[in-house]
């Protein structure tokens, strides 16, 4: 089966002898999946989007949706937005104002010039019932909230049922509450619809519950491309799991490694193991990520045990932060629960399972 | 705190308390005084007029005779009628033309990616200055029947086509594309601050540009085309210049043309000139009341507090179409009438055999500008122009300062008073403001009639809400805390005045007053009923000019006139540029 988008190399300059805002891309959808882009702004993930949508146009690569290419600056090809049977939800919603509802949704099914045919109302009834909006067919779209302006807009770009839907943001114009009830419908109706979806985004837990995959952009490149729980539990990059939330750092030597198990020198601290996707060599300088939920204090395990001290300790209610230094680096660490273990400045032993140590390569570089 | 430093306190301020307590309603009574005196006594003075049939030169001042019948009369009379549709098709028809040309501007200057687009924005904006008497005399020049330059320049080249400027299409024609950039002004900020998604969902949705057009980006704007095409109709409604020199050889008369008429009447006929002046401001005032409730109806394009790159179309080759179009648009608005002005004003005599001719050196000269200059009124009347100018600059600039810090900066109650008062001119076209300063004092003995002052004070209310608006705009730029943070310092409002919102605001005072100066000099329509042979301004010479029927000094007059008003534009753009910079050092 052929994927329903198809990305490779794709390049976006916006001007020659810049720094592409879109560097190198590759990757497949297949048909009903749901893939996230994730990444901080200006990472590029909203430059690709829109390059598949045809409102960017791609200086290099080659795009293809369904079996037909529809971007290929090699070749001069390059096929308009309306051509390429595609919806798209916008951040700032772009339910046009001087329409009701009905008029909105039923827009692209009188524009189109293959709209599939078929009754246009009943369409339009039966996507509004869809998205929840059913009763609110013959208002005017301004006088809706933002979360009913935004169903609009993704009744709108279903009602035709295109090829691959594409939502740039949707969520991130609501407040809090709606965002989360609104996120997990999204799932819902684009599952129910076996709709194929690129999604956008800087939130990560709209990415891990909508995305299938998650694609991590950083400065126009896709660091890695997987489903969520890889992305959470096996980063394929410092960056990575940086972004999702390992935010303790260990800098040390690489001592020996074999296959994806790799022994780094922490100094003062001692040794410790660590899983690896990257080929170290002995002798490397290494980083060590890990996160603070996953730093148990005061326990003894089998592997990875040091000793240190806490430095401070932050009471949050549900949970305690401490900063704990550890022959000479420090470490965040969150103990779950009401109850505060640990005393200030007392001494603590702490076990860092070596399958939630992440060694990467230390290029040099400051994380942020 | 306790109670007796509680009370210590308020018995320290009790003292400064009490004369703020009187200070307040003196100076808003003041303001009302002198906003009454300028504007609100004119008007009644022209609605007696309007509603009597006592002659106030003949009757003499204070003789009122009541009389609705002759204001029914003047309202059933044809020749009203007549001028009254004349000028509805005039400006109706003025105004879809330069609604189709505004929006094609803004079109191609906002939305596309046509070469110089930056140049074609700021050249489109020259037709704005051009004050429409000139526009008149140029379109004269090279539209009249029988002697135009276009009739001319088409017998050369052989076409067997005329055009005929003095009509009414003639009429529509310049006003459109002299009153496009109204609306230009609404429709391509409109555009600028359009959410660019809206046009982007309807291109994925399928539509085609063309359909997205007119589906989705023409009705978001349709509030910014309609605001636009009010003002200009409003603004095309109190002109007087164009269809004075285009209307008139064909006998088309429209409201402003038929009540100068009605005034140059012997015995003048003040009292019907009045009442057809009250139809004019009650239509006028109707439109800028739409105007304004369009203005203040949520603009559907605009999403407040996101700045957007707006979508640039590329269009590929026909770019240069498009450039085209804004180049000719330029070349008929602004070349051919220099061009024209040029050659009547240097040709001897403005017939011209053949294409040869126009270049035959020996028919041009400084004959026309000689003539001019001859005419001790010439000299008499720039001088009474800039003296006008510079008058109703410095008291216009003073009272829209006081008015505008009282209803923007105080609490002060009456502030609302003030500001309804300050506002009602913008719904009076400057010729009715003319026939009811001539109401208001002709019959009055003590003299201020005849003097340069009625002048300065009549374009000191026609031009006080464009003040006021222009300075207030530069008050909301400071923030009342830096007042506050004044007075805490102990410094009083006078002092924090001079001090601290004076300084800060020295670019917006100093802007506004330039633009009342400019818009002081070029006024024509209020000029008309009020200046004497010792008073005489440039822009009612020039009219003698042309009715006087000499082309080649009327030519010659318009130059000098224009060179004028492009000096001082340049002039005090530059003082401002340099007052502005000098408050940034003090800010």
């Amino acid at each position: 089966m052929t994927a329903a988008l198809a990305i490779e190399r794709l390049e976006k300059r916006f001007a020659p002898g810049t720094r592409p805002a879109v560097d190198g891309v590759s990757f497949d959808v297949p048909a009903g999946e749901i893939v996230v882009l994730l990444g901080p702004s200006g990472c590029g993930k909203t430059t690709t989007l829109r390059c598949v949508a045809g409102l960017e146009h791609p200086t290099g690569g080659r795009i293809s949706i369904g079996d037909r290419v529809v971007s290929e600056p090699g070749r001069g090809l390059l096929v308009s937005p309306r051509e390429r049977d595609i919806g798209m939800v916008f951040q700032s919603y772009a339910v046009w104002p001087h329409m009701t509802v009905r008029q909105n949704v039923a827009y692209p099914l009188k524009h189109r010039r293959n709209s599939g045919g078929g009754d246009i109302n009943a369409k339009v009834k039966d996507t509004l019932e869809l998205v929840g909006l059913g009763e609110y067919a013959e208002r005017p779209v301004v006088s809706l909230s933002g979360g009913q302006m935004q169903r609009v807009a993704l009744a709108r770009s279903l009602v035709y049922r295109p090829q691959l839907l594409l939502l740039d943001e949707p969520l991130s114009n609501l407040d809090a509450k709606l965002r989360i009830r609104l996120r997990d419908e999204l799932r819902r109706i684009l599952k129910q619809t076996g709709m194929t979806g690129l999604y956008v985004t800087h939130d990560q837990a709209e990415a891990v519950v909508l995305g299938d995959r998650i694609g991590v952009m950083k400065d126009g490149k896709l660091l890695q491309m997987a489903p969520p729980g890889e992305i959470y539990n096996r980063p394929a990059d410092s960056f990575v799991a940086n972004f999702t939330g390992a935010s303790n750092v260990l800098t040390g030597k690489v001592l020996a490694r074999s296959g994806e198990r790799a022994t780094i020198d922490l100094g003062v601290a001692g040794k410790i193991e660590a899983w690896t996707p990257q080929p170290l060599n002995a002798g490397d300088k290494a980083r060590v990520a890990l996160r603070a939920e996953n730093v148990r204090l005061g326990e003894r395990g089998p592997a990875n045990v040091f000793s240190g001290k806490v430095i401070e300790r932050r009471y949050q209610g549900m949970q305690t932060v401490y900063d704990v230094e550890m022959g000479g680096q420090r470490l965040e660490a969150l103990e779950l629960g009401t109850a505060a273990r640990h005393e200030q400045n007392g001494e603590v032993a702490i076990t860092l399972p070596p399958d939630t140590c992440w060694a990467y390569r230390d290029e040099g570089v400051a994380i942020d | 705190m306790t109670a007796t430093s509680t009370a210590a306190l308020a018995e320290a301020t009790q003292p400064a308390a009490v004369p703020r307590r009187l200070g307040a309603p003196l100076w808003v009574g003041a303001l009302v005084i002198v906003l009454a005196f300028l504007v609100l006594y004119p008007l009644l003075m022209l609605l007696f007029g309007a509603l009597s049939d006592s002659n106030p030169v003949i009757d003499g001042f204070g003789k009122f005779r009541p009389s609705l019948d002759h204001f029914l009369k003047v309202l059933g009379n044809e020749n009203v009628h007549l001028a009254f549709f004349n000028a509805i098709a005039a400006c109706g028809g003025g105004t879809i033309l330069a609604v189709a040309i505004g929006l094609a501007f803004s079109w191609i200057v906002v939305r596309t990616n046509t070469p110089f687009k930056r140049f074609i924005a700021g050249a489109s904006m020259i037709p704005l200055f051009v004050p429409p008497l000139v526009a008149g005399v140029a379109w004269s020049i090279l539209g009249s029947p029988k002697t135009g330059l276009l009739n001319t320049a088409f017998k050369w080249i052989g076409i067997d086509f005329r055009v005929d400027f003095y009509s009414m299409a003639g009429l529509i024609l310049v006003f459109g594309i002299y009153y496009a950039p109204y609306v230009y002004m609404f429709t391509s900020s409109a555009l600028q601050n359009m959410d660019p998604s809206l046009e982007e969902a309807s291109e994925v949705s399928g539509a085609s540009a063309f359909t997205t057009l007119f589906t989705v980006t023409f009705p978001l704007i349709a509030p910014a085309i309609l605001a636009g095409s009010l003002l200009s109709f409003v603004v095309m409604l109190g002109i007087y210049g164009v269809p004075a020199a285009l209307g008139a050889p064909a006998n088309i008369n429209v409201l402003t043309t038929y009540i100068f008429k009605l005034t140059a009447w012997s015995p003048p006929l003040y009292n019907t000139a009045a009442a057809v002046a009250i139809l004019l401001m009650i239509v006028t005032a109707i439109l800028v009341w739409a105007q304004q409730r369009v203005l203040m109806g949520k603009s559907f394009a605009t999403v407040a507090g996101k700045a957007f790159r707006p979508r640039s179309l590329n269009l590929g080759p026909w770019r240069w179409f498009t450039f085209g179009l804004a180049l000719a648009y330029l070349f008929v608005v602004v070349v051919l009438p220099t061009l024209a002005l040029v050659i009547a004003a240097f040709r001897k005599f403005l017939f011209i055999k053949d294409f040869e001719a126009l270049f035959d050196m020996r028919a041009y000269g400084w004959f026309h500008f000689a003539q001019v200059f001859d005419n001790p009124l010439t000299m008499l009347s720039i001088y009474n122009t800039l003296k006008v100018g510079v008058i109703t600059a410095l008291i216009g600039g003073a009272l829209a300062f006081a008015i505008g810090y009282t209803v923007n900066r105080t609490q002060v109650p009456g502030r609302k008073a003030i500001d309804l008062l300050s506002t009602i001119p913008v719904a009076i076209p400057g010729l009715v403001v003319g026939v009811a300063y001539l109401w208001a004092w002709i019959g009055l003995p003590g003299g201020l009639y005849g003097t340069i002052w009625i002048l300065a004070l009549a374009f000191v209310a026609r031009f006080i809400p464009d003040t006021v608006k222009a300075l207030s705009t530069s008050f909301m730029q400071i923030h009342k805390e830096l007042e506050e943070a004044s007075w805490i310092c102990g410094r009083g409002l006078l002092s924090t005045i001079t001090s601290v919102v004076l300084p800060l605001a020295r670019p917006g005072v100093v802007a506004s007053m330039t633009l009342l100066f400019v818009l002081a000099i070029r006024e024509l329509g209020s000029s008309l009923f009020l200046y004497t042979s010792d008073t005489t301004v440039m822009a009612v010479l020039l009219l003698d000019y042309y009715e006087g029927g000499n082309i080649g000094k009327t030519a010659a007059f318009s130059l000098v006139q224009t060179a004028i008003l492009a000096v001082l534009l340049g002039l005090t753009n530059w003082l401002a540029r340099g007052a502005a910079q000098g408050s940034a050092r003090v800010g």
